[in-house]
């Protein structure tokens, strides 16, 4: 508490040093954007220092050894903890915060749409709350699953007492309280409106909050870049004995190929919004198509980072997917090494397609078909996910709990999204559904579906991993049911009017539309509604839930031998992993044996007894 | 193979043929797509047809091994599962089947309608008549031929080719004319091109889809940022055409 409260002064110390000293050099006034990037450069770094960096790294590079703090139970959550499970959790919770504040905005907007012509938004207001569900919803989708499962649960599925750099794992989730505050305060300077992509020459005319989305986005790129890093390195040189990269569980494959993608494109986003920053406080003309700029320039950039971004969301939620299908079916995953040359895959062709979305930006008409043509080819690797997940399923022994269902539901969601995404890579099609509703619906199909979908099958298969505890199951199923039929409600009409001639951002729209708009608003609210129930069905598990034992699913791979929650250390000896994670069906079959008790994969023969945390 | 195995290949394949007719019917037997008013949007909406044939197939195949799975291989547990699915951890041949299906259709795809489509869309760079159109927040210049000037209204011959060159003055817009299924941003500094082929005789008061609408955001009035359109008569379009010229 002590460290939040430091960090708070001093990051709102350094932004006023920041903004005083550029005003005093320059003159002007405290509030121009360039005071105002100065401040928030200071502010932040006085943020980090305040959290915990000034007791570690930089007492450790004056030679004064690290400070370190005694913080037990729940203040842990609230301070700079190098322990991978802590920050797990903390970006769990701040995801769930942010992924519901994204929700508040998405019903402003339905509750707009809901009429034609201007309810209780002006049309600025609209663009402002549309771009504000936009970035944060985008940021949930980025950092979410990565953030949490993949902090909490990569150490441990790979034998790891940690990952490879804690300190560093927690600056990256240190990063994110900064992006939220500086998207928050924008309004204060007349807030941003030009969408989460950001497109000049607008972001660079419009409003002063602006420069306050650039700087909150360049931040969150830094921690992405970094939560990259970390989990590679973590991947590559952490494995436990005996744990191959054919031994890795699907999981850490998922979160492996996403973090190759963050670490090796951001940088173009970030680049591109610094350009942007440029154009707005130093007089560059990057974007200015008048002046000798491009502003197609800024889309390639952005692009080539926010095509791959996309799969940055979706790979771990295909891990997630995977991982619960293959433990709560009882059966091996199917094809294994296709999946993961798949992952692979999809991370390579992700970097080649970003100009699908340039179809009718007016860049030249020869880079059509080369686009076209390495956007279809991602269907393969795709589809062979696909196959995996129902291969899996087919034959299998199905445990329909929550997580099953949501995982269930998640094939047919991303389907969804899939399928309507191929009308968007074909160019004759996309010069008609660009930029409408069509583009709309298909992408919360794929990010919602795709991505929420996977978060919320994490969520319940690792609940009680994390918490200890069972939720109310029964209430699961009927989270899952009602979420998934509100949507299909919502955003089906959308692609009907998307071809129908309603573009997207727009405040209001032809009164001949209103029928659709008026069903999706309504089933939006009772979308949205339904998150009261799944707050509700966290709350009352994490509380109340019937302790969970160690290995609630019986499931092979490590996270589920040790106890839940996991010790501070996750093993108590080193565990040595000696076969495939999947086991299921062969008997005898091992995935690691510990120090001196050997724990079997999945011994069916002992139906009921806790496999957690008694392998010592 | 057994009697069960083949029970749930039976009920596979009956929800697959249920979905893919129902699927059929409702994608195709329902009129989802707007009136045409351009030889474009027929292109555009034959592609836009031809990939929902190929995809509601595949949709109903997944869906249907959805749901023959939750009906045929559900179990009930009592505490903790108790018995395990068959070992099975792959099927190459399957898999290559499976790949080389998928990558047959994506090739397919690309060539028609992708290629094929491509080429018709665009057709040949020759035009009857040249439209000049200028965009600035929030509204839209038209300069014709001749000379001709209108402001927020685009009039058109029908069954003429018409080439656009679209510019903008100050930010990225798009012109979009969802009656015709095409669009092409407005980019400062830059001048892009459209072909259309008007077809039929109407106005926006016909259909509101005959309208240029900015589909870019681009501030406070993108919403309203449209113009309507007219196709007129070639005999008619040219006696409009020259009046206005001489009017000006």
């Amino acid at each position: 508490m002590r460290q939040l409260l430091r960090a708070v002064i001093f990051g709102i110390l350094g932004y006023l040093i920041g903004a005083a000293l550029t005003w005093l050099i320059r003159g002007g006034s405290m509030g121009d954007e360039v005071c105002v990037v100065f401040g928030y450069i200071l502010g932040l770094i006085g943020w980090l220092f305040g959290i915990g960096m000034g007791d570690t790294w930089v007492r450790e590079w004056f030679g004064l050894p690290a400070r370190e703090y005694e913080v037990t139970g729940w203040k842990r959550y609230l301070g700079f903890s190098t322990d991978h499970k802590v920050i797990g959790v903390q970006y769990l919770a701040t995801f769930i915060v942010v992924l519901l504040l994204g929700g508040v905005a998405a019903m402003i907007i339905r509750f707009e749409l809901a009429q034609a012509g201007e309810g209780i938004l002006n049309a600025d207001r609209y663009n402002q709350v549309m771009s504000m569900h936009g970035i944060l919803m985008v940021a949930v989708a980025v950092a979410a699953i990565l953030g949490s499962f993949g902090n909490y649960l990569v150490p441990i599925m790979i034998g790891a007492d940690d990952m490879a750099f804690p300190r560093l794992n927690a600056v990256t989730f240190w990063l994110i309280p900064p992006v939220a505050i500086g998207l928050l305060a924008a309004p204060t300077l007349g807030s941003f409106d030009a969408g989460w992509t950001a497109y000049p020459p607008l972001s660079v005319v419009n409003n002063g909050g602006q420069i306050l989305f650039v700087l909150a986005v360049t931040t969150f790129g830094l921690s992405s870049i970094l939560g990259g890093l970390n989990v590679i390195t973590t991947i590559v040189t952490m494995r436990a004995p005996g744990m191959t990269w054919g031994r890795l569980p699907i999981f850490v494959w998922g979160a492996f190929s996403a973090s190759l993608i963050s670490l090796l494109t951001t940088q173009f986003f970030a680049a591109s919004l610094i350009l942007i920053a440029m154009d707005r406080v130093a007089g560059t003309v990057f974007f200015n198509g008048g002046a000798g700029g491009d502003p197609l320039l800024y889309q390639h950039l952005f692009w080539f980072y926010s095509h791959p971004a996309v799969y940055v969301m979706v790979l771990p939620g295909f891990g997630a997917v995977l991982e619960t299908i293959t433990h709560m079916s009882r059966k091996p995953l199917f094809a294994y090494k296709a999946v993961v040359v798949s992952f692979l895959s999809i991370a390579g062709l992700s970097v080649i397609v970003w100009a699908h979305h340039m179809f009718t930006s007016g860049m030249a008409e020869y880079l059509h078909g080369p686009f076209m043509f390495a956007s279809e080819m991602i269907s393969v690797p795709t589809g062979m996910v696909f196959l995996s997940a129902v291969a899996t399923l087919w034959r299998g022994k199905l445990w329909m709990k929550t997580p099953l269902f949501f995982a269930m539901i998640w094939i047919f969601q991303f389907l969804m999204g899939g399928v309507t995404g191929i009308f968007l890579a074909d160019v004759v099609t996309d010069v008609s559904l660009h930029d409408s509703y069509f583009v709309v619906a298909h992408f919360h199909y794929t990010i919602m579906g795709g991505m929420l979908f996977a978060f919320l099958t994490g969520i319940f298969f690792w609940f009680p991993k994390i918490t200890g505890r069972m939720i109310n199951d029964r209430l699961g199923i009927i989270f899952a049911l009602w979420l998934t039929i509100a949507f299909q409600l919502t955003f089906l009409p959308q692609f009907w009017l998307g071809t129908n001639g309603m573009n997207r951002r727009i405040a209001d729209y032809p009164e001949q539309l209103e029928g659709a708009n008026l069903m999706s608003s309504i089933s939006a609210f009772i979308l949205g509604s339904s998150f009261i129930l799944f707050v509700y069905i966290l709350l009352s598990g994490a509380i109340r839930g019937p302790k969970a034992g160690g290995n609630p699913w019986n499931a092979s791979t490590l996270e589920w031998q040790v106890s839940s929650p996991p010790p501070e250390h996750n093993f108590s000896g080193q565990p040595t992993v000696v076969g495939h994670p999947y086991g299921y069906g062969t008997a005898g079959s091992r995935h690691a044996e510990f120090a001196d008790v050997t724990v079997a994969a999945a011994p069916p023969e002992q139906p009921g007894t806790d496999q957690g945390g008694d392998h010592e | 193979m057994d009697q069960q195995r083949r029970n749930d290949w039976i009920l596979f394949g009956s929800f697959w043929a249920v979905f893919s007719v129902v699927g059929f019917y409702l994608v195709l037997g329902i009129d989802l797509l707007p009136a045409q008013w351009a030889h474009e949007a027929e292109v555009v909406d034959d592609a836009y047809i031809l990939l929902m044939g190929l995809s509601i197939p595949i949709f109903a195949g997944v869906a249907a091994a959805l749901l023959t799975s939750l009906i045929r291989f559900r179990v009930k547990v009592e505490g903790q599962p108790t018995e395990d699915g068959p070992p099975v951890h792959n099927n190459r041949n399957f898999v290559r089947l499976w790949i080389a299906s998928t990558l047959m259709l994506a090739l397919m795809i690309t060539v028609n309608p992708g290629f094929i489509g491509i080429a018709e869309l665009r057709g040949e760079p020759s035009a009857d008549i040249v439209v000049e159109v200028q965009a600035q927040r929030w509204s839209w210049k038209v300069n014709y031929e001749n000379g001709a000037e209108t402001f927020n209204q685009l009039y058109l011959p029908a069954d003429r080719r018409v080439r656009f060159d679209i510019t903008s003055l100050d930010l990225v817009h798009s012109f979009w004319i969802p009656g015709f299924r095409v669009k092409i941003d407005a980019v400062p500094g830059r001048v892009t091109h459209l072909y259309v082929t008007p077809e039929g005789v109407g106005s926006f008061e016909d259909d509101f889809n005959l309208r240029v609408q900015c589909a870019e955001i681009c501030g406070l009035g993108h919403a309203q940022m449209a113009m309507p359109v007219t196709v007129l008569e070639p005999a008619d379009f040219d006696a409009w055409v020259s009046d206005l010229a001489e009017g000006a």
